[in-house]
């Protein structure tokens, strides 16, 4: 972009004022730099939701062992896959990669643990290869 | 702000302005573009960081319900939060619209699950069968 502030013709001079341009330039840049916010980039995850007398509804054997509770137990918050307890979001993933995936996988918390955890969970799950997670709360 | 280009007696003093006049409109374009004007319904909660799904393009918007870490639900960072009976009706009203309810939860990652999953049986009952959590990117 290119403005000439000054364009000689013969002897005459034209000179082109761009003074309230860069003004108003000015002022936008001033506007937009106090207004904007640099928000931190955010992603999603996507389970389907049941509560649970609707997962209770459908349940057999292949149901339950595809199921991971997020508990509470002794102070630490733990996931719980059948008979095994996992402490981290890494052995979660793990265990996880181990199932049949077609099955889909159940993520179920209870009070005490932090939300923080639970969406670990479900994070994991997907990483694992799940495509049908469904996030089922805990009745006290 | 006034930029003398005129000298004194014959000699002439010009000023190149095009260089400068070419950043600061960059500069105005970048941000308008990177300006975002929707954040009035992005309550500031610690998301949980994790690296979701790694959705790709853009998706509409739908309604933001933000719960903090004391475990209060914020639907609008200008109102002040909401019970859950406020939020059900919220719910419904913006449901009856046309369209598949888009809901994305942004919740605190220290946020109390109790509160959480009492959201979670709202949605539920309102007829949302897909709830989109919002998470922080890491790094």
């Amino acid at each position: 972009m290119r403005f000439s502030t000054k364009h000689q013709r013969g002897g005459k001079n034209l000179v082109m004022n761009m003074t309230s341009l860069i003004d108003v330039t000015f002022l936008l840049l001033v506007y937009f730099m106090v207004s904007t916010v640099m928000a931190r980039p955010e992603d999603r995850l996507t389970p389907t939701i049941q509560t649970q007398n609707q997962s209770a509804g459908g349940s057999d054997a292949d149901f339950q062992a595809q199921s991971v509770d997020v508990l509470l137990r002794d102070g630490v918050q733990v996931y719980q896959l059948g008979q095994q307890t996992m402490r981290t979001e890494q052995e979660l993933r793990q265990r996880l990669s181990g199932l049949p995936l077609d099955l889909g996988v159940f993520i179920r918390a209870g009070d005490g643990v932090s939300v923080g955890f639970t969406m670990a969970a479900i994070q994991a799950a997907r990483d694992a290869g799940f495509r049908q997670v469904t996030y089922v709360p805990l009745e006290k | 702000m006034r930029f003398s280009n005129r000298g004194q007696g014959d000699r002439t003093l010009i000023l190149e302005l095009t260089s400068m006049v070419d950043i600061v409109f960059l500069l105005v374009i970048f941000f308008m573009v990177t300006s975002d004007f929707a954040r009035d319904a992005r309550a500031e909660v610690s998301l949980p960081r994790l690296d979701g799904e790694q959705m790709e393009g853009m998706e509409e918007a739908g309604m933001y319900i933000n719960l903090n870490e004391n475990g209060e639900i914020v639907l609008s960072t200008s109102e002040p939060p909401v019970t859950l009976e406020e939020l059900d009706a919220k719910l419904r009203s913006y449901i009856s619209g046309e369209g598949a309810p888009q809901v994305t939860l942004r919740a605190d990652r220290n946020a109390p699950i109790s509160m959480f999953n009492q959201i979670v049986k709202v949605l539920e009952s309102s007829g949302v069968s897909s709830v989109r959590m919002a998470t922080e990117v890491p790094g």
